[in-house]
């Protein structure tokens, strides 16, 4: 224990005197927490809390086109630009407009939009009708090429796509059935009543009623808690950070062998394993401070930034092994490209890439969920990939340590094959070189 | 008096090498003595040397340090004898006296008898008023000197040398010899190689003189300069038997 210690004392006083690399050990994990979590934080908002404006060429000008309007100028992402200079918007212009990059979005509601779906309400009004015995009102052979269209500036994201679709399809959806149930409120109707204003306030009614609202799983939770930028890229970004202890463990043991110090520790009988303990335990405490000073920016630096204060759950001590555990997966990765690489320019490029490769992997990037299957299964092998599902367990879905357990063991067992595999290359590389 | 080494027809090739490094040598070192091994670049000195302390497996042939196998027993044998490596084997970001404290940890010594053994021989090796500055910033000779005293702190019977004076001064290098002495004097068994030979003829109780892996010849200075046609000096017999070409 006495070896092990006066190592870890001889790492301390090494890191101590380099300022500059102590600084950056702390100081670059601290600033890509803050930029990560401000420039994520952006698309995480994006059409939850953004308002941009939507183009909209309005050749109905009718009903239809008017309940779209009244939907998107309801919503509070949509602020509708349907007229410029006091010119309603043409599609040609609207076109023009989003060409010029100014514009992110842009519709258009074409001609006949409203005659067509009242067309359509009064087809499926009329076949209701037919078999209760009701009236019949106007209708001829539906249109298959009648569109709202929509237009992109080609930079939009998918996900941007997508959302705006789904709105724009709430809203004709919507106007679809208020207009069909007005149709066949209308065939049961005596002359001269008004089904609209009879009718309107209640389909509202019923349409929020059957609408969604999203309830947290923990009935302690909060859900505006989790949707946080800071709740999702705190940890991810932490754990990515840690990661990159490899490239001065690496740097350490290269500088070593370099000036021929790790020759005097091979001189002494049974140092080298000793020596390699302190050095491992030596860097998963200053990993695990690292971990540490990262959720403490996102606990009280992120929160003076417009950031949300990073929730630990309900379990926050959890945290405590699970940070430790990947601290000795970093560490351990970190030996292992020390022992194995002979010069920093090999080590360095591949610890660098290799830590980004395994973060991609794991999920840190991208959510998993959105990779191909294959990915899914591969990132079971990337200790980031456990070591950010266990954080997630603890501060998004508020579970405690008997939920990550198994996670725990996966990063023991990553880092206790990396340490063998070590001490293995270590061994035969020190007889059969010579 | 008993042998500290005994080397019997030692073999070692490495791997790609063009021509063998040790090629059946035979070595004798008894116990107490000052054995200076000689030979020009590539002769195998220092192949030898990392025979004898376990970092380098040879292919053939048997190395043993007071009776005890240099590879089965290389652990044990580590107790027993100080390397100090040709290369300043130390951390340059750690002052002399931190060095000197964890080296000493790591032989499991107490804090006391590091410090007491690390201040005697900073004493004698005239680095007492240095212990508190970073070895990267001392010269050529004081790293020499520290590197000899970190190899001693276990305070071993035999102790390897190679080419400790290489690049030092004249002060540095008289200090470093007088020292050796002195140690050999306390009945430490002493290896030590070098391309001075004026340094060998004058600490050195016998010399080995080896050549591409082989024995050439062995025997006290002053015996071998008599014994040798037209020799003044020790130089004159290392060259009369391995020739003036140069080596690689």
């Amino acid at each position: 224990m006495k070896k092990i210690l006066a190592t870890i004392q001889k790492e301390w006083i090494l890191l101590r005197r380099d300022v500059a690399g102590f600084m950056l050990l702390f100081l670059m994990p601290a600033v890509l927490i803050i930029v990560m979590a401000m420039v994520q934080d952006a698309p995480f908002k994006d059409y939850q809390e953004l308002r941009f404006d939507l183009l909209l060429a309005d050749n109905d000008h009718s009903r239809l086109a008017d309940e779209i309007k009244f939907g998107l100028k309801q919503s509070k992402n949509f602020h509708v630009v349907d007229s410029i200079e006091g010119k309603p918007l043409t599609e040609k212009k609207l076109m023009a407009l989003l060409k010029g990059g100014k514009y992110r979005v842009g519709i258009v509601i074409p001609q006949g939009a409203t005659a067509e779906v009242i067309n359509a309400a009064n087809t499926v009004a009329n076949r209701i009708s037919e078999k209760i015995g009701m009236g019949k009102l106007p209708a001829r052979e539906m249109r298959d090429s009648m569109y709202v269209r929509m237009y992109f500036d080609p930079v939009s994201k998918p996900t941007f796509r997508m959302s705006i679709s789904f709105a724009l399809d709430k809203y004709i959806t919507y106007s679809c059935s208020n207009l069909l149930v007005s149709r066949l409120g209308k065939l049961g109707m005596s002359q001269g009543e008004n089904i609209d204003t009879v009718q309107s306030d209640e389909f509202k009614r019923i349409f929020q009623g059957i609408g969604i609202k999203e309830e947290p799983l923990n009935d302690k939770g909060e859900i505006s808690k989790f949707i946080s930028s800071v709740q999702h890229n705190v940890p991810a970004w932490a754990i990515f950070g840690m990661f990159f202890i490899v490239i001065p463990i690496a740097g350490n043991m290269l500088r070593e062998r370099e000036e021929r110090s790790a020759l005097r520790i091979q001189l002494i009988p049974h140092a080298q394993n000793y020596v390699a303990l302190g050095k491992i335990f030596f860097y998963t405490l200053i990993c695990s401070a690292q971990f540490a000073v990262m959720c403490a920016i996102g606990l009280w630096v992120l929160p003076h930034l417009g950031l949300s204060a990073l929730y630990l759950g309900l379990h926050p001590l959890a945290l405590i092994p699970i940070a430790l555990c990947i601290a000795l997966s970093a560490t351990a990765y970190g030996y292992l490209v020390g022992i194995v690489f002979k010069t920093a320019t090999q080590a360095t490029p591949f610890g660098a890439i290799s830590v980004v490769i395994m973060s991609a992997m794991g999920g840190i990037w991208v959510p998993l969920d959105l990779l191909p299957g294959v990915m899914q299964n591969l990132a079971k092998v990337s200790p980031l990939h456990w070591g950010l599902d266990a954080i997630n367990h603890i501060i998004l879905r508020n579970g405690s340590f008997s939920n990550v357990i198994p996670h725990l063991i996966a990063l023991i067992l990553f880092s206790t094959i990396l340490l063998l595999i070590s001490l293995y290359v270590s061994r035969k590389r020190t007889h059969s070189v010579q | 008096m008993a042998h500290a080494i005994e080397i019997t027809n030692l073999h070692k090739t490495y791997k790609g090498g063009w021509s063998p490094a040790l090629d059946g040598l035979n070595v004798h070192v008894r116990e107490g003595q000052v054995m200076g091994l000689l030979g020009p670049n590539g002769a195998g000195k220092s192949t030898t040397i990392n025979i004898l302390c376990g970092l380098v497996k040879p292919d053939n042939g048997k190395a043993t340090i007071f009776g005890k196998d240099c590879i089965a027993e290389t652990l044990t044998l580590r107790k027993m004898i100080g390397v100090v490596p040709q290369q300043i084997a130390m951390f340059s970001n750690l002052t002399a006296w931190e060095n000197f404290r964890y080296i000493g940890s790591l032989y499991g010594l107490t804090d006391k008898q590091t410090k007491d053994r690390a201040h005697d021989l900073l004493v004698r090796l005239g680095l007492d008023k240095h212990a508190d500055k970073r070895i990267n910033r001392y010269s050529g000779g004081m790293k020499r000197r520290a590197n000899i005293i970190a190899s001693l702190l276990h305070q071993p019977s035999l102790i390897i040398l190679d080419e400790p004076t290489a690049g030092v001064d004249v002060q540095s290098r008289a200090m470093i010899l007088d020292f050796l002495k002195e140690y050999n004097q306390q009945g430490k068994t002493i290896v030590y190689t070098s391309h001075l030979m004026e340094e060998a003829e004058q600490i050195c109780d016998e010399v080995v003189i080896i050549d591409e892996g082989k024995f050439i010849v062995s025997g006290a200075p002053l015996e071998l300069i008599k014994n040798t046609t037209d020799c003044k000096k020790l130089e004159d017999v290392f060259l009369h038997y391995t020739g003036h070409s140069v080596r690689d």
